[in-house]
């Protein structure tokens, strides 16, 4: 064929039907002049119509090779199949609407979960070679640990390894906008902290080398969302400062668009190390490097060893080496890939059941389609061109049901997205990309093979007569067979589903119940730094912590107020050696330091001893406070049976400039333990200092409210204004919240798995329904007859349920085999909870039969209801 | 009914030649509608040819494709619009080829039928 005609050709397929009818035009007028002519050669005008007819030949068969000619034969076919796809499913628009429906549920559902998977598993880091960037850690045994300023150091100087090595502290800093003290998130950095992630400002520059060392002027770079709404998008945002905390930076860049986006941190600052922060004893540095070209992972973790051998000197502890790790991979935890594993796996299970349903609607369909079938076939039709019209009929509804999946699926989305963003990096970018547009064009193939390809090949081509005479009484036949086949696998992928969300609310029942050591309702804390311009000394924090907590406790509404270092349930910031005198072993406890009422305040009761005072304020004998945990160990590990009265030796941390430094204390109490750390987690070993004693610039502000805190608050901030005008408090939420937040990693996976699971049991049951009301409908005669023998309705309403039944049963414990087999993937999202635990499990068979009758009875109702006369008049 | 009209006589269009009746009715007669063409066509062989008259239809439709004649609308002596075709500097060319490649055909074959052994 010539390029022209194909063309040409391919052009007519769209034009068919105008050519179609140009044609009709043209042997109209064909004939018209040829009756006419015959008219003029004297015959009568019904024999010149004859013969004008006559002279003309075959019109259709004239019309078809019309089309051959003109036309590609298969694209028009498959057009025309696509029209009359389109007409039948018009024709039966209850089935279109629920298969378009059930596919829009299916894929809309995937490619929201797809968008997470890719977004955090899949797709590269959002930074030019992604691969070269790395963690560095010290490793304890079997551990990954921060590393010391010094080492740090080290390892930095190794510019045969790294390209660029940088740390992260985060910080937040009072910045002086409209009227009131806001805080805002921001990092302090290494000045090549940009170079490692490849990363280059819009405007300006990144900071230069130096602008880290002390005595360097105050530089700022800002995230391009804070210029834009800060700076409303200035260009000329080089010349201007920003105030942080009353110290004037200059602004020298503003990161592109896209970058950092999501990290809630709108500032950086350069990271300048104090000369006390100079040792090798606080570990509190996470480094991260980008690796020099043409240096494998291997090579520099080799090099990193003969490093680590060449500090044994100066590092003491001895048995901790040097580990390097592809940052990807530390991006994203163990909890969170198996919470998004999970999520996908069970909506992956709700397509594949939203796939059956309609497998199942389109074998219902064809069984009432066998005399068209039949009739097409009788015509001339293969069986290979009817699958191919069915099979575009599938295609038809799944192009349908994926274009509205992916409109489902983006408005999902969106709506997911700030819930679920604070679980994940922040390098994760939802959206509804190509790639998930790609996946949602890949499940449309597969649905289309599952749901389509199976029934099409299922669906009868019997012969006519065959078709004709059976059609009204048949019964069941082997397309039933199926249809129940799908319907237990239904009911078994749901129950799965079931099984695993109802371990997962167990789980998450039984974490909330664990009492967290702590008063949790009516009590609302906030954060806030002090800035070292105006509490410059430990004694002026102090006082801060006195006064503050002086002014909250006049507020009405306000039970106690307290100020501390870090709340619960948030996790200890410090880890720090407490070490008897005369043993070399040390304890490893966390440091936590409390005002005199952070323990009442929180309702925390003093076993025995005291707790921490007015007294011990600087200056006084230094005291600390423990909980029953390091009294456990220190008496299981050092035989310590009384700790009261006994003295220990602590690395209390420094305040500002002011180094940390060893203090011999003297224990006065222990506490029941409060849960520091996730409620999951066991609880830790506490030692509590008096906050007067060790002053900090990071504070918690803990009140406990008579009634609701929401009324306290305008309150509180008045009174903490008193006191300081220009401190801004951050960070406000009621203890509730923090408890939420601090189980976000177990509710969220739960309630994704829940609703997985509804939906999962409501499409089986729609299935179940499907098939009962089908069977049914084919059966009515049958019933009928039975009835007029004698049968009462219970009896048909019974042998209907007897038959659901038989499909649960198969069905529950197929779905409990697959979840005993999964238990695997379950185990580690678990808190004290089995993976085959029998309440769990039993509930879930419990729940999935009570949908299953459920959706049984109205079938099965209708057929109790049939009235024999009628459909024997009607069918005899 | 329709076969007691054709005599036995006529003969069918020979295969392939339509294309080529077609071209040399639109060269010599200038735009005409299809019942024009096929009526032409008709006198021109004196009755000695069986054409189904609509079967000219799909011949002008490729013809059309192929880039030989083009289409205008007109009006027909019974006033209705129809199309006029014609023929495109192209299919004169390919008027010329045909015409060549037919003389060559039934100057081979006769002198086939010629040939005494």
């Amino acid at each position: 064929m010539k390029p022209r005609s194909t063309v040409a050709r391919l052009l007519a397929l769209f034009r068919g039907r105008k050519l179609d009818h140009e044609l009709d035009d043209e042997i109209l007028a064909h004939l018209e002049l040829a009756e006419h002519d015959a008219i003029a050669r004297g015959l009568i005008p019904e024999e010149a119509r004859q013969s004008a007819r006559r002279n003309f030949g075959g019109i259709e068969e004239m019309k078809e090779n019309h089309r051959d000619y003109r036309s590609v034969r298969w694209v028009d076919n498959l057009l025309r199949d696509f029209r009359y796809g389109m007409g039948s499913l018009a024709r039966d628009p209850g089935f279109a609407v629920v298969a378009i429906g059930l596919l829009a549920l299916g894929i809309g559902a995937n490619s929201a979960m797809f968008s997470i998977v890719d977004a955090v598993l899949l797709k590269p880091l959002p930074f030019p070679e992604p691969e070269r960037m790395v963690r560095v850690w010290e490793t304890p045994p079997g551990l990954r640990n921060g590393t010391t300023t010094l080492t740090f150091l080290d390892w930095k100087r190794q510019t045969d390894i790294f390209e660029a090595l940088s740390v992260e502290s985060p910080t937040k800093a009072a910045v002086a906008t409209s009227g009131y003290p806001a805080r805002v998130a921001g990092k302090q950095v290494s000045a090549d902290y940009f170079q490692v992630f490849g990363v280059k400002p819009q405007i300006g520059r990144a900071f230069a080398r130096g602008e880290d060392q002390p005595g360097a002027d105050r530089v700022v770079v800002l995230s391009h969302a804070f210029w834009q709404t800060q700076f409303g998008s200035d260009p000329g945002v080089l010349n201007r400062d920003l105030v942080l905390d009353g110290e004037p930076h200059r602004i020298i860049g503003v990161l592109p668009a896209g970058s950092f986006d999501r990290d809630e941190a709108v500032f950086w600052t350069p990271l300048i190390f104090a000369p006390d922060q100079l040792n090798r004893g606080q570990h509190w540095l996470n480094p991260i490097g980008r690796l020099r070209a043409g240096v494998s992972l291997e090579q520099a973790r080799a090099k990193m060893t003969i490093l680590r051998a060449s500090l044994n000197d100066v590092i003491y502890q001895k048995d901790w080496g040097f580990a390097v790790d592809p940052f990807a991979q530390m991006l994203v935890g163990d909890t969170l890939r198996r919470s998004i594993y999970l999520a996908f796996g069970a909506v992956v299970m709700v397509l594949l059941i939203a796939c059956a349903n309609v497998a199942n609607l389109a074998l219902a369909k064809g069984t009432t389609r066998r005399k068209e079938m039949a009739l097409r076939t009788a015509l001339g039709a293969t069986r290979g061109r009817l699958i191919v019209q069915l099979l575009t009929e599938s295609l038809v509804l799944c192009i349908l049901g994926g274009v509205a999946g992916v409109a489902l699926g983006a408005l999902l989305l969106h709506t997911a997205a700030p819930l679920v963003a604070a679980a994940l990096p922040f390098t994760a970018d939802l959206s509804m990309d190509l790639r998930v547009l790609g996946f949602a064009a890949i499940a449309v193939m597969a649905v289309l093979i599952l749901a389509g390809l199976l029934p099409s090949l299922q669906t009868s081509f019997g012969t006519l007569s065959n078709a004709l005479n059976q059609s009204p009484r048949g019964s069941s036949g082997s397309n039933a067979a199926v249809r129940r086949t799908i319907v237990i696998a239904e009911v078994a992928a749901s129950v799965v589903l079931i099984c695993g969300a109802a371990l997962l609310f167990k789980s998450l029942e039984k974490l909330q119940q664990v009492d967290a050591g702590v008063r949790i309702d009516h009590v609302i804390t906030m954060s806030t730094d002090l800035p070292s311009a105006a509490y410059p000394s430990p004694a002026s924090a102090a006082r801060f912590y006195e006064a503050v907590v002086q002014r909250l406790q006049t507020v009405p509404g306000v039970e106690q107020a307290s100020v501390s270092q870090g709340l619960p349930l948030q996790g200890v910031q410090w880890g720090e050696y407490m070490r008897l005198p005369g043993v070399e072993q040390p304890l490893l406890v966390r440091l936590k330091l409390a005002d005199p009422w952070y323990f009442s305040a929180l309702q925390i009761p003093i076993e025995s001893g005291r707790g921490i005072e007015k007294r011990d304020r600087a200056g006084a004998p230094p005291i600390v406070v423990i909980n029953q945990e390091v009294v456990r160990q220190l008496s299981k590990s050092f035989g310590v049976a009384n700790p009261i009265g006994r003295t220990v030796g602590i690395d209390v941390p420094g305040y500002g400039p002011i180094p940390e430094s060893l203090v011999n204390m003297q224990i006065v109490g222990v506490i029941r333990s409060e849960r520091t750390a996730a409620l999951n987690a066991p609880p830790e070993l506490v030692a509590y200092i008096p906050l007067a004693q060790a002053p900090r610039q990071d504070i918690k502000l803990v009140v406990r409210a008579r009634s609701g805190p929401a009324a306290a608050m305008p309150g509180i901030r008045e009174a903490v204004r008193q006191i300081d005008p220009h401190l801004p408090l951050g960070d406000v939420m009621t203890m509730e919240q923090v408890k939420e937040e601090s189980m976000l990693w177990a509710t969220q996976p739960t309630w994704v798995v829940g609703a997985f699971a509804g939906v999962a049991a409501l499409l089986a049951a729609l299935g179940l329904y499907g098939v009962l009301a089908h069977a049914v409908m084919q059966q009515r005669r049958e019933i009928g007859i039975r009835m007029a023998l004698g049968a009462r309705s219970s009896d048909v309403l019974s042998h209907i349920l007897r038959s659901a039944f038989s499909m649960l049963i198969v069905g529950l414990a197929g779905g409990l085999a697959g979840a005993f087999a999964l238990t695997r993937v379950l185990k580690g999202l678990l808190f004290q909870v089995s993976a085959l635990d029998p309440v769990a499990l039993a509930v879930a068979c419990v729940l999935m039969t009570l949908v299953g009758i459920l959706a049984a009875l109205i079938p099965a109702s209708r057929a109790a209801r049939v009235d024999p006369m009628r459909v024997l008049r009607d069918e005899g | 009914m329709l076969a007691a009209n054709i005599s036995e006589d006529k003969t069918d269009v020979p295969y392939g030649t339509l294309d080529l009746l077609i071209l040399k009715t639109l060269d010599t007669m200038g735009p005409l509608h299809g019942y024009r063409i096929a009526r032409r066509i008709e006198q021109v062989a004196e009755n000695l040819l069986r054409l189904n008259q609509g079967s000219i239809y799909p011949a002008l439709i490729r013809l059309e494709q192929q880039g030989w004649i083009r289409t205008q609308w007109g009006i027909s002596e019974t006033k209705r619009k129809v199309k006029f075709y014609s023929l495109t500097k192209a299919g004169l060319k390919q008027l010329s080829i045909e015409v060549a490649n037919w003389e060559r055909a039934t100057a081979l074959v006769a002198r086939f039928l010629e040939a005494k052994s």
